[in-house]
């Protein structure tokens, strides 16, 4: 289970889990922030299993933000999970009091503005994170293709991850039972 | 307007806040047939607002929606109601597929498949970096672009840590209103 070198309580894990959700405003925008405090910091996970746990959450059904759950799995078994998956719905409830007391006021310019930064900081800070776990696993021509063709699937047709996900899984597989890459 | 029970609340988001794949933007889209036009229990408004402020609500803005309509239809037993009910189910299911994994990570066919599957999975991180600026691109102005995205980028290479970096594009968000220069 636990693929790093240490291990933290629930308790604690959920603290970091948690800050990296009510952080940030999308599902895999957590992602930098977790990874920075888990990977980086703590070494409770590596970069194999976070890139893994989005694996996992994309061929499953359910928010992107899931893959949280499975974070805290590779960090501390089930109660990990149990603290993803707290960590996960609980800035959901914050929706109430936003309803209860800003609602139909919340196009204010400069409350969207604070949005719209956080936003697109969060996308420069995913590519940022991103480039360690490609260094990791595209070492191949083949794996750069899937990587190419996935992001221009995923931008230009709107494709489903679980499918581009399993369709590489597929191509890898094919590729090795071929004999043009090893494995198999 | 009918207003649900929670049970019929529960159920709804049971059946579509689990298992809709195509992510939140899909699942929404499918919640919209089903409250507004099939069940009629929220307006077209009230679905407006739970939308709107479930994306300057954090975390994953799928269940801030849900917690929001149940909200505005039963307080906050109908927000608990469709919080659970939409992330038990898919959160099991995904901690069964994680505990599988383990076990069958060092089967040859899982192994290989999986090198392509994680390299896909840098290609999804990459997109959805796409994913979250294009809501803003139509009329985005290049300098905010260039000043958000490009300074994260740049500032988190240089070291900076992103919980930083994120504080700091608020801050800088507050005092910039879109519309004023720099």
């Amino acid at each position: 289970m636990a693929g790093g070198e240490r291990r933290l309580n629930a308790l604690v894990l959920f603290f970091y889990l948690l800050k990296a959700t009510v952080t940030t405003f999308s599902g895999l925008a957590s992602l930098p922030v977790l990874r920075q405090d888990l990977v980086l910091h703590h070494h409770v996970i590596t970069d194999q299993q976070l890139n893994t746990a989005i694996v996992v959450t994309r061929t499953t059904p359910g928010p992107v933000g899931l893959y949280v759950v499975s974070v805290g799995y590779f960090a501390d078994g089930v109660p990990g999970a149990i603290a993803g998956w707290l960590a996960m719905i609980a800035p959901a409830l914050l929706i109430i009091p936003l309803i209860h007391f800003i609602g139909r006021h919340a196009t204010h310019p400069r409350l969207r503005s604070m949005l719209q930064g956080v936003v697109l900081a969060s996308a420069g800070l995913l590519w940022v994170a991103s480039l360690p776990l490609a260094r990791e696993t595209v070492r191949d021509p083949l794996t750069i293709f899937i990587l190419v063709v996935s992001v221009v699937l995923l931008v230009l047709r709107k494709l489903d991850s679980l499918w581009i996900i399993l369709g590489a899984a597929a191509l890898e597989l094919g590729a090795a039972s071929l004999h043009v890459v090893q494995g198999l | 307007m009918d207003r649900p029970s929670l049970r019929q609340l529960g159920a709804v988001f049971f059946r579509y806040g689990n298992w809709t794949l195509g992510g939140g933007s899909a699942t929404v889209a499918v919640l919209q047939a089903e409250l507004i036009d099939s069940r009629g229990w929220v307006d077209r408004e009230a679905f407006s607002l739970a939308f709107g402020l479930a994306r300057l609500t954090p975390g994953t803005n799928l269940l801030s929606f849900g917690a929001g309509i149940g909200w505005l239809l039963r307080g906050w037993g109908g927000a608990v109601v469709a919080l659970l009910a939409g992330s038990v189910p898919c959160s099991l299911v995904a901690l069964l597929v994680t505990a599988l994994y383990e076990s069958w990570s060092r089967n040859r066919f899982v192994e290989v498949g999986l090198r392509g599957a994680l390299a896909a999975a840098v290609g999804v991180m990459v997109a959805t970096g796409w994913t979250l600026i294009r809501p803003y691109w139509k009329g985005l102005a290049i300098e905010r672009l260039l000043v958000f995205t490009g300074g994260a980028v740049g500032l988190a290479l240089y070291g900076m840590t992103p919980i930083q970096v994120l504080f700091l594009a608020a801050a800088v968000g507050l005092a910039w209103p879109e519309g004023r220069g720099a």
